[in-house]
């Protein structure tokens, strides 16, 4: 099997630190993120004809 | 989302359901990095109807008379949509029961413990749950005699074999 280049090598484990890093973040940061990560993936599902809703956080709704 | 922890604290309290606990995406994403999700899945033990029957239609109800309507699977609360799923088997009863008790932006709620969510995945089989459990395995703080008890109790030891090899 072919070795990784040790400057690719690197980026995989820096990937994965930011892994490690996200994981250990508070609760409601993490929900932040989802959210963010919706925002971004909201436009491409729905350009495939997939229902979805961005949560709203913060404001109270009924 | 703390408003409609709110709800379901208040849904609690009132009785509408036993005991709830946040599974699924969302429940994973407390132990490991945020996973991408658009619905919270919650777990609940309904209280039991007359007839002995389990069903998510009084829930329902209560939900429609507090003004949150039902979007596909779905019920929007607070602008989160919430999927219930009633704890149907032994291990998601378990679950529920040893769910761990914590606290968002202030608000009291609970989460599906981690290795409970692995005997899900692993019961559950699809290609994003063996995802999921990969994701676990590398990134979350299992207790391991734990998880061998609940996998044991549940007959999941060669799923998990199988899955981790």
């Amino acid at each position: 099997m072919d070795t990784l280049k040790p400057e690719i090598a690197r980026l995989f484990d820096a990937k994965e630190a930011r892994r490690h890093k996200l994981a250990a973040l508070p609760f409601p940061e993490k929900v932040r993120a989802v959210v963010r990560l919706q925002e971004m993936a909201a436009p491409v599902l729905r350009a495939r004809g997939r229902i979805v809703r961005v949560w709203n956080l913060d404001d109270r709704v009924a | 989302m703390k408003y409609t922890l709110q709800v379901l604290n208040e849904l609690e309290r009132d009785g509408v359901l036993d005991r709830y606990a946040i599974g699924g995406a969302m429940g994973a994403t407390f132990y490991v990095e945020p996973l991408l999700t658009f619905d919270l899945d919650v777990f609940v033990v309904l209280s039991q109807t007359g007839g002995g029957l389990l069903s998510l239609a009084p829930l329902y109800e209560a939900l429609r008379t507090r003004g949150y309507a039902e979007e596909g699977e779905c019920v929007l609360i607070e602008g989160v949509p919430v999927q219930f799923l009633p704890a149907y088997n032994a291990l998601l009863e378990e679950a529920l029961r040893e769910a761990r008790d914590t606290s968002y932006e202030e608000t009291p709620t609970r989460v599906v413990r981690a290795e409970h969510l692995i005997a899900i995945c692993l019961q559950t089989g699809r290609d994003k749950d063996r995802e999921r459990v990969r994701i676990f395995r590398e990134q979350a703080e299992l207790d391991l005699s734990y998880l061998a008890d609940v996998l044991q109790r549940h007959g999941l030891e060669g799923k998990w074999k199988q899955w981790t090899p």
